[in-house]
């Protein structure tokens, strides 16, 4: 009777208080006297064992069922992780010469010329490192490669090229007062 | 009922009229000089006791309540078992506030409903860490400084304000120079603060959400919880964005948060079978990093899909829906310098232009 002549002073909605009309679960989610303890959600785990390519193994929680998982591709044999090993360096192994053989027919004089410094150079090492330590030493030490050999791209027959090019034009002059053998040129 | 409450009033009257206002302890200390001087030596308060509690206990015959106490006899006399919910404790579903009397216990309790248990193994990465890479990271950092060392002073890094102006009394300190970020200081690496793997933040922006409905949110979160082993938490947006086609309250993005073991799994899957998988990939970018230790990368849906957990049960997954991630570590260093060393030796390679 007499509160129903009073104003009611109590807000029916406040911006800070949780509204229930955006949720449809019966549950009480967020409510100001209780508040909802959530049992926390799992997923179920399995123990994998995880063996790397060089076969070194180790075990990790997953949820995936696969009791062994077997890496082809990984830290172990990645080039990225391995800079300096010599066997995942992309090197092409032609021990029937048959590259060889296509690149002396089809290749370019720049292919073919590399080829033959690289074995060449690859002996020499193999014969400068089977005698003892100082003298294989001593050897390294004199055949340390200047920068200009280094820096050096032009092989001898990229020589040949370019000395085509410039004497372009003077062919006949130089036929006649040049022996038959190539000019070396002084660029080298 | 109403019997009961009558003659309670009527006893309460009763008591008035039979007792004085005042009452008898209050009667015997109120004491006048007269009565003080009148009264005898040795009268003996009525109510200390004669005999002293911690003598010994009083006579315990074989009647007394103290020798006929046995508190097995019910127990032993109930002829099924008690049921559970008479001895197991149980949590309360809701927690009511501070005041309520039925409180939950923390959620460190294996009886509390958010308690989660684990660890339940000992990661690779983590007994590498602490191992050989904490004693080879402090080893790296020493810097020697010769006995009697003294560091020079330096200047405090918030300034006050000097000078004649009224205005410059009791003024907050005046920021530190070049900018108005205070970093964080690095201290010298000693054994205490090598610097260690925090947590892992694992983000996904669900592109495809913003159009393509749902599907992709449901996806990505089935494909997050595979890798890591937890509940992704979704987020929406908080405004809207219309070049990007973002709108305000749309779940666009979902995040995982991993620590300790969980982590350590995580994170050595990902550097030992995941990352050497990417195709023409050179490294995390040296650049990345927020000044203050933590490391971000990213990796793209197709790497994603070479999880093993995806690469697995590759056909559960739509395969346009796999979302991709944003990795952040979160480290203990306190430079991004720090951080890269860290990772370096935990087996992420970076490369570019180093920034420090």
């Amino acid at each position: 009777m007499a509160s129903a002549l009073r104003p009611v002073l109590r807000p029916t909605h406040l911006a800070s208080l949780p509204t229930s009309t955006s949720t449809t679960t019966y549950i009480c989610q967020s409510c100001r006297h209780a508040r909802l303890l959530r049992r926390p959600k799992r997923p179920y785990t399995f123990t994998q064992l995880v063996t790397l390519s060089d076969g070194s193994a180790f075990t990790i929680r997953t949820t995936s069922p696969v009791p062994v998982y077997r890496s082809t591709r990984d830290t172990r044999n990645s080039p990225l992780w391995n800079p300096t090993s010599k066997e995942l360096l992309n090197v092409e192994d032609d021990e029937a010469g048959r590259l060889a053989g296509f690149r002396a027919r089809f290749g370019t004089g720049f292919d073919t010329a590399k080829e033959a410094r690289k074995e060449a150079e690859m002996e020499s090492d193999n014969i400068s490192n089977t005698p003892a330590s100082p003298t294989a030493a001593n050897a390294e030490a004199a055949k340390e490669p200047t920068f200009e050999d280094e820096q050096n791209m032009f092989e001898e027959d990229d020589m040949n090229l370019l000395d085509l090019i410039s004497s372009f034009g003077q062919e006949n002059t130089q036929q006649e007062t040049q022996s038959p053998q190539p000019k070396k040129g002084g660029k080298k | 009922m109403a019997e009961s409450h009558l003659s309670l009033r009527l006893a309460r009257t009763w008591r008035s009229f039979v007792k004085p206002s005042i009452c008898n302890r209050c009667l015997q200390t109120r004491r006048t000089l007269a009565s003080q001087a009148s009264a005898p030596q040795g009268q003996r308060d009525a109510e200390l006791e004669e005999a002293s509690s911690l003598g010994g206990a009083p006579d315990a015959g074989s009647g007394s309540p103290v020798r006929d106490f046995d508190p097995l006899k019910v127990p032993r006399s109930r002829k099924r078992q008690l049921v559970p919910s008479r001895y197991q404790f149980r949590s309360p579903k809701y927690y009511r506030g501070p005041l309520h009397p039925h409180q939950p216990p923390p959620p460190s309790d294996p009886a509390s409903r958010e308690f989660v248990p684990g660890p339940f193994s000992t990661p690779r990465l983590e007994q590498t860490y602490h191992n050989i890479i904490a004693p080879d990271f402090m080893t790296m950092c020493y810097q020697h400084t010769p006995p009697g060392f003294r560091a020079p002073q330096k200047g405090a890094r918030l300034r006050p304000w000097i000078g004649d102006s009224p205005y410059f009394r009791n003024r907050p300190l005046r920021g530190p120079r070049g900018g108005d970020v205070l970093r964080l200081l690095r201290k010298p690496i000693t054994f205490r603060n090598i610097p260690m793997i925090e947590r892992v933040t694992v983000h996904s922006f669900v592109k495809g959400a913003l159009s393509g409905g749902s599907g992709y949110i449901h996806v990505a979160g089935m494909a997050l919880q595979a890798i890591t082993n937890h509940r992704v938490m979704t987020h929406e947006a908080r405004t809207n964005e219309a070049n990007w086609g973002i709108i305000k309250g749309k779940t666009v993005s979902m995040t995982v948060d991993l620590k300790g073991e969980d982590m350590y799994h995580f994170l050595g899957k990902l550097i030992n079978v995941v990352l050497p998988r990417i195709k023409d990939w050179n490294g995390v970018r040296a650049t990345t990093g927020d000044n203050s230790g933590n490391l971000t990368f990213g990796l793209d849906p197709e790497s994603v899909a070479t999880f093993p957990e995806i690469e697995t049960n590759y056909d559960a997954y739509p395969g346009k829906m796999i979302p991709g991630l944003h990795i952040t570590i979160h480290t203990t260093a306190t430079c991004d310098k720090d951080a890269r060393l860290l990772l370096q030796q935990v087996g992420i390679p970076f490369y570019g232009k180093v920034v420090d």
